[in-house]
């Protein structure tokens, strides 16, 4: 039987620019106007001041790995020819903003926690191209 | 701070055993419960006033039978004038019992049955339930896309937390020790044979540095507890088990948002539970913390106050929270020994606190239990709730 295709990010309204721009490999998050503090994931408001005034800027895609895990089984079925894989939430140099993601181009046992990584986008489908990271260039 | 304190208890308990059990239905758990908890406070039946089921993940047929009031019709319960399901995940109990309890003080209702089914353990593959614990409470957009699943996220914290106090590997396996030595002595447990740390750590890595035996198992089950007031409680039982002390916080619904995921909102909580209730860990006669995997009975454990950060694993190792020991810790074996069955682990852990202040609970009982932290969390540990139970009003 085949692997059932991989799940695509099931997208909200508000968050559209941004699926856009990664397909076009640009990363870019929400910045608020009125508070100054960065958003991710995308808000219909600022969830720090509650402002509509919210804009796209774009992020350096420099991060630090927050914490990390290596699935090693029992992976959603998807996801079982890809084991071992990097799951991780990454701190972005833009204060504040933390997301999930997977770390990618190095071995999965020497990731760390507090490593340096940067933005690369793989392809997922024709629609859709997936921020992940990477150990950050010295 | 609530005026919930003391004015409200827990009257009766009911519980099956937690297995598999392919031929049973969910709702003859749920209905199975709820009798031996009607049966427990000693009331009539038709007493019971309002009914609050909680969700099942499982099933939505079966979640439909609960919302429609199945349970009721089947038991013939008379004077029901309200069904209305409570689902808030793995903490439906906790949250529960804090809206039937500020229902009864309002004078809303005036006799609570709660009551959990669900069929995880022969309702779905195991393929199945990591599938569906893949999806279920996990951002479609933002964390289903890359790979995410439970155990990953438990793993997220089991990292986070080790590297910044050097807790070991055999830390975490001394919780799933200390647990199994409490469900050695539970006839409703689903794992009783010893389990010993050596066991833990060999186990297959699942999620770095999350192992097999340091995973809850999904199982079938049921549970049920019945709330009424104060003043009805001292008229129909010897020990009813007052609420005196209620806290929750709600941190996020998509777990990278969570900034500390080795604390989450445990501390607050606490604080708030123990204030209201006037009372600090210090006084606890048991710590029933809600422990689908051990980092979560660890950071609950330390953040409530029985210890300092990082100094947990060291207190689990010891054995101070065994059979004996100096502060009881999940005595039913919780979700890694007992098993878990979605909402209803931490409606088996309230019912095993109840049944601990009660003075029920057999081969396992605490001697001289006034005073208990109970605590559960739903979703990708999207809150912190806490209750203080207790036999005296202090
Ligand atoms: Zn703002």
């Amino acid at each position: 039987m085949d692997a059932p295709k991989k799940p695509v990010p099931v997208v909200n309204p508000w968050a559209k620019p941004f699926w856009d721009a990664a397909k076009e490999e640009r990363f870019i998050i929400q910045k608020c106007t009125d508070c100054g503090k960065y958003i991710f994931y995308p808000r219909i408001a600022c969830p720090h001041c509650f402002s509509d005034n919210v804009e796209w800027v774009p992020a350096s895609g420099r991060a630090t790995v927050y914490t990390y895990t290596v699935v090693e089984s029992n992976a959603p079925s998807a996801f079982i020819a890809d084991m071992p894989y990097v799951v991780a939430v990454v701190r972005l140099e833009e204060g504040g903003v933390q997301m999930l993601t997977n770390i990618v181009g190095c071995k999965p046992e020497d990731v760390r926690c507090d490593m340096p990584v940067e933005v690369v986008f793989e392809q997922l489908n024709d629609d859709f191209k997936l921020p992940k990271f990477r150990p950050a260039a010295k | 701070m609530s005026k919930l304190k003391g004015k409200v208890a827990i009257v009766g308990i009911g519980e099956v055993p937690t297995g598999r059990f392919p031929e049973t239905a969910a709702i003859y758990h749920g209905m199975a419960s709820a009798k031996m908890a009607i049966r427990d406070a000693g009331i009539d039946k038709d007493e019971i006033d309002y009914v609050m089921p909680t969700g099942a993940l499982y099933s939505p047929a079966f979640n439909t039978e609960l919302v429609t009031c199945r349970i009721a019709e089947e038991l013939g319960l008379k004077n029901v004038k309200k069904n209305c399901q409570i689902f808030a995940g793995g903490s439906s109990s906790t949250c529960a019992l804090e809206i039937a309890a500020a229902l009864i003080y309002s004078g809303a209702a005036s006799m609570i049955l709660f009551v959990h089914a669900d069929k995880l353990g022969t309702g779905v593959t195991a393929q199945g339930a990591i599938d569906l614990f893949s999806t279920a409470g996990i951002s479609a957009e933002w964390e289903v896309p890359y790979g995410q699943h439970y155990s990953a996220v438990t793993a997220l914290s089991t990292m986070r937390y080790m590297y910044e106090t050097g807790c070991t590997d055999e830390h975490m396996a001394a919780v799933c020790v200390s647990n199994r030595k409490w469900a050695e002595l539970n006839p409703n447990a689903f794992f009783r044979k010893p389990l010993t740390i050596e066991e833990v750590v060999k186990s297959k890595m699942l999620s770095t540095p999350l192992r097999a035996k340091q995973s809850n198992m999904l199982f079938d089950g049921g549970a049920a507890f019945i709330v009424t007031s104060a003043e009805r409680a001292r008229d129909l039982v010897e020990k009813p088990v007052y609420l005196l002390g209620e806290g929750g916080v709600v941190t996020h619904f998509v777990y990278s948002q969570e900034p500390d995921v080795s604390r989450f909102g445990w501390a607050k909580a606490g604080r708030m539970a123990f204030e209201e209730a006037g009372l600090t860990a210090a006084d606890m006669d048991l710590a029933e913390i809600y422990d689908s995997y051990p980092i979560f009975q660890i950071i609950g454990f330390e953040e409530l106050g029985f210890c300092k950060r990082g100094e947990a694993g060291e207190i689990f190792l010891r054995g101070e929270t065994w059979p004996g020991g100096r502060i009881p810790c999940t005595t039913n074996g919780g979700m890694l020994s007992q098993g878990h069955t979605g909402a209803g682990g931490s409606v088996a852990l309230l019912v095993e606190t109840a049944r601990q202040l009660m003075g029920k609970a057999g081969d396992r009982q605490v001697p001289n239990a006034r005073f208990a932290v109970e605590t559960a969390v739903g979703g990708t540990y999207m809150d912190a709730q806490v209750s203080i139970l207790g036999t005296e009003i202090p």
